[in-house]
């Protein structure tokens, strides 16, 4: 197994007195994909959240490129705030199921926003970087537009663009397609897929179970703020161990049968 | 005397100048003195804070709830005797304008931010952005937009309160009018001629406003 680039280590995230996170464990391998699957309401966006800091955790912690990222407010001083954030943002690349473009900013400027104000580059440099990232998901034509004149399709790639300028060395996805047209779906895919086969760091929550069967190295399975289960896709999709992961995949298969068969 | 005679006013042309001089400075001079502190008190208001909430709270509600009038009696006379320090009139009805409308300001831009989805600032975050760069490059651009029409009213509004220093004998425009008007017994044609003048002064202030609103509109079309 490779080094792990990610480790969360038995974090418990609550907001109130409602546990989101009931002492999650997981590392996220360097080099390889990981697919979160489960039931909405299981904590697997939280975590994401948790992993890019969106949210203070309770208890544990979370360690990337094996500096601490993250700790638990309850059991350690040293909060999320107390991680100085420009320290490790460079790190931690993070997709939005909504994009959160920047709507006053044409293309470039929302990917070369960041480049230039925290790593200093120049106007110059942040461009030609911009540019090679709009080629690479397809949208070097859209470099003066604003995200408004764009498909949700075309936005989701531009926000994958725009995390990646940073260069990261994990990319978090969070659910970036559910709020796409199913037409729009194939195109950010393939944008993923490209990014995993060129042996990005990629932790992914999705319900595209055709992506987590060809893409993850790893599958997750979560369910009420807990990792039931996780392996490698073939065994999770073939023959799931836990009751709890056959269960949802079953209901899952079911649906897209139903919608397969009314399409 | 039962006709309008704007004629008799011709005479007193450059007096009325020079009180709408005094008029633009203390219009400019408040608006910049209500715009920075506007923002820093929304800012304080939004920082989550107490410490930083609550006395902007107390400042806020303080100015908006008691007469600009007095406020600006408070600074003539009153600070003299507290801390024997002169601004003068002209600096006394400006800076009590500033710190008046500043409270105004302050929750019009409050409003403005606020307006601005969390997932903007949740955006810049997990790029690495600081607090200072998320503000200025994505969230008050964008809060701008929301704030203009209402920032517009507000300064309009404004210049035309500069009014009030007649009342510590600051000679703006309405003070110079009620001078003409005591020696001409020609009041309505006098105040007429300054609300021209105000008018003169405060539409183009509403169509630079609506210029700047299209502009940015269409930037982001």
């Amino acid at each position: 197994m490779a080094q792990p680039l990610v480790i969360v280590d038995n974090v418990v995230k609550r907001y109130g007195n409602d546990t989101v996170l009931d002492g999650v464990s997981l590392s996220v391998p360097t080099g390889h994909a990981t697919v979160v699957i489960g039931p909405s309401g299981s904590g697997k966006s939280t975590l994401l959240r948790c992993i890019a800091r969106l949210e203070p955790i309770q208890r544990g912690r979370i360690l990337i490129d094996g500096m601490p990222a993250s700790a638990g407010t309850e059991t350690s001083s040293k909060g999320v705030d107390e991680v100085s954030r420009r320290d490790l943002s460079h790190e931690v690349g993070m997709v939005f199921q909504s994009y959160n473009l920047f709507p006053h900013l044409n293309v470039i400027d929302n990917i070369t926003l960041a480049p230039r104000r925290v790593r200093g580059m120049s106007r110059a440099d942040a461009e030609a970087l911009g540019m090679s990232l709009l080629k690479r998901v397809g949208l070097e034509d859209k470099r003066d537009v604003h995200p408004a004149r764009l498909s949700g399709g075309q936005q989701q790639r531009v926000a994958i663009a725009r995390a990646l300028a940073m260069q990261p060395k994990i990319m978090l996805f969070d659910e970036v397609t559910s709020a796409l047209d199913p037409e729009l779906v194939g195109e950010v895919l393939k944008t993923m897929r490209e990014l995993a086969d060129a042996g990005m760091t990629m932790l992914v929550v999705t319900h595209e179970m055709g992506f987590a069967r060809d893409v993850a190295d790893d599958v997750v399975f979560m369910d009420q703020g807990a990792i039931v289960e996780q392996s490698h896709p073939n065994q999770i999709f073939k023959e799931p161990r836990m009751q709890r992961t056959r269960a949802f995949l079953e209901r899952l298969l079911e649906r897209e049968g139903v919608s397969r068969r009314v399409g | 005397m039962t006709d309008l005679q704007f004629g008799r006013i011709v005479e007193y042309l450059p007096d009325l100048l020079r009180g709408v001089w005094i008029t633009l400075g203390l219009s400019a001079i408040s608006v910049s003195i209500g715009v920075v502190a506007g923002l820093v008190l929304a800012l304080a208001r939004l920082s989550g804070k107490r410490a930083l909430n609550w006395p902007a709270y107390v400042y806020i509600e303080f100015f908006r709830t008691t007469p600009p009038l007095v406020q600006i009696v408070w600074l003539y006379y009153g600070l003299p005797i507290l801390t024997g320090r002169d601004l003068g009139a002209f600096g006394a009805a400006a800076v009590a304008l500033g710190l008046n409308i500043s409270a105004f300001f302050a929750e019009i831009f409050r409003a403005g931010i606020a307006g601005i989805d969390r997932t903007q600032w949740q955006a810049a975050r997990v790029l690495g952005m600081d607090l200072g760069d998320t503000l200025r490059f994505v969230i008050l651009p964008q809060a701008l937009r929301n704030v203009l029409p209402p920032t517009g009213t507000t300064v309009i509004y404004l210049i035309k309160g500069t009014a009030l220093a007649s009342a510590i004998g600051t000679p703006e425009l309405l003070r110079v009018g009620q001078l003409i008007a005591n020696e001409t017994f020609r009041p309505v044609e006098t105040l007429t001629i300054v609300a021209v003048a105000y008018f003169v002064l405060t539409y183009p202030i509403a169509l630079i406003f609506y210029a700047i609103e299209r502009r940015l509109a269409a930037g982001r079309a």
